[in-house]
């Protein structure tokens, strides 16, 4: 009711906000591969432990409490979108990017893309 | 001891509202300044099927032209000047070239000519450049931009941009290249460069119909939000990123998965309507879209509001106008326009750490 009251006055008028640094949250596009055509399957629940063990590895049990989001897995092509805390992003990168296998087999995170805004990641045009 | 590894990269959200009929709202001046568009997303809530209106404008988007390996120089021709530059709007923007470490060129519909290049090309141009905005200690990007309107043939500065380009050191690139032209003219790009690969291409369209969506309550009159009544507009754009990405919005705490969820306060939508245009577009398409967008409520509908998101090339020299744009972690360069029932509009604009604040 106060917004219809508001209304009133307010409608069409013209406001501005600047948000700076405003997301809590960093999105990455990531996909797994594998080096040589492997049997192994991955689904969702195993994605997500295999990157916590990388956390673990690279930071102890702080960096496998680190908290994170698999917003979407594909199972076909092991790919995936992540939310991260502005805060973990570089440690959350660094352990992606330092995974070399996966159950022996030799594997790696590619990153496709990073952006503070979940928007941007349907629109990339480096593809 | 790790607080440097919590840094993480600045960028800006510019969020307005405003009213189409407001006579000093700006959303054509915004639209039409974002000259290098690559994919435009439109949700229209409660709707399967698209009105023909809106259908044959997402059809009509303009053809683009993909030229491959064409010296820069033949942009700085003065036959290429006097034919397309002076009698419309010409685009042109390099294609699969990587903005943070290749050689990147663009052509803006003003007439400017901006060349993005490596420390080692811009010595060996010899043009005069400025140094890029988001360099580092050591300057290794340049930026050159060359007039074209105002190139008079035969003087000393022309003569000196053909020779740099032509003769110093032949860029070449591949070139997404369109003409807005006024009327009915006797030349054509593809006729003006037969001499390389010139193959026309299409906008790609795809079109979706989502169900039962869980959507964010939002009130034209509140930008900020309000905890009980209605979510901000950055809550907003976040939920609209996982529509169009089809996220799973509807996650529980305790999940191990994802604890990702639809903002409070929400509502459910029966169905949704989401069309993709993909390719090179051009800003006054994406007015008409716009604009066709507003009609859209000039008969009773079910939505109170719908949705344009315009996402501009991440390799693209600049953003909005001349600012110039550049890629760390990413290249976002984005707005979004929710159209409201009653006119009112919310834009919201969105850059990455190589760009400056949205106009």
């Amino acid at each position: 009711m106060a917004c219809h009251e508001r209304m009133e006055d307010d409608s069409g008028k013209y406001e501005r906000i600047v948000h700076k640094n405003g997301s809590s949250y960093h999105y990455l596009k990531i996909s797994l591969e594998f080096e040589e055509d492997t049997s192994i399957r991955l689904n969702s629940a195993q994605f997500k432990q295999l990157i916590i063990s990388s956390l673990k590895q690279l930071f102890g049990e702080i960096g496998a409490a680190l908290p994170f989001d698999v917003l979407q897995f594909e199972e076909n092509t092991l790919s995936a979108v992540l939310r991260v805390y502005n805060r973990d992003l570089v440690k959350v990168w660094s352990a992606l990017t330092l995974l070399g296998s996966y159950q022996s087999e030799m594997c790696a995170f590619r990153v496709q893309q990073v952006s503070p805004f979940l928007l941007a990641l349907c629109g990339n045009s480096r593809t | 001891m790790y607080m440097h590894l919590e840094q993480c990269p600045r960028h800006l959200l510019v969020c307005e509202k405003s009213n189409f009929t407001n006579e000093k709202s700006r959303h054509g001046i915004h639209v039409q300044s974002h000259y290098f568009n690559y994919q435009v997303n439109m949700l229209i809530p409660e709707c399967a099927v698209l009105p023909s209106e809106l259908n044959a404008l997402v059809n009509s988007f303009e053809k683009y032209y993909l030229v491959k390996n064409v010296p820069v120089y033949e942009l700085v021709e003065q036959q290429f000047i006097d034919r397309f530059v002076k009698k419309g709007s010409v685009y042109a923007l390099s294609y699969n070239t990587q903005i943070d470490q290749d050689n990147t060129v663009a052509l803006l519909p003003t007439g400017t000519l901006i060349l993005s290049v490596d420390k080692d090309t811009y010595e060996e141009l010899g043009l005069e450049g400025k140094s890029s905005q988001y360099s580092h200690k050591a300057v290794m990007r340049y930026v050159i931009t060359v007039d074209l309107k105002s190139l008079v043939p035969g003087t000393a500065k022309n003569k000196r941009v053909m020779w740099a380009l032509k003769e110093k050191l032949l860029v070449k690139c591949d070139f997404l290249i369109m003409w807005n032209s006024p009327g009915d003219e006797d030349f054509s790009l593809s006729t003006h460069f037969e001499k390389y690969q010139c193959k026309e291409h299409a906008p790609a369209v795809s079109t979706k119909v989502l169900r039962d969506l869980p959507y964010p309550v939002i009130q034209s009159c509140d930008l900020r939000g309000n905890p009980e009544k209605s979510c901000d507009a950055s809550e907003f754009m976040e939920w609209l990123g996982a529509v169009t990405s089809e996220i799973e919005c509807n996650n529980e705490a305790s999940n191990f998965l994802s604890t990702f969820c639809c903002p409070e306060p929400s509502s459910v939508m029966e169905k949704a309507y989401l069309c993709t245009v993909t390719g090179f577009l051009l800003p006054e398409n994406i007015c008409k879209l716009l604009e066709q967008l507003c009609h859209y409520f000039d008969e009773p509908k079910f939505a109170q509001w719908t949705s344009l998101t315009v996402h501009g090339f991440a390799d693209s020299p600049v953003s909005w106008g001349s600012a110039e744009h550049g890629f760390h972690k990413g290249g976002e360069n984005f707005y979004n326009f929710v159209v409201f029932k009653n006119r009112d509009y919310w834009l919201q604009m969105a850059v990455g750490s190589h760009d400056g604040c949205p106009p």
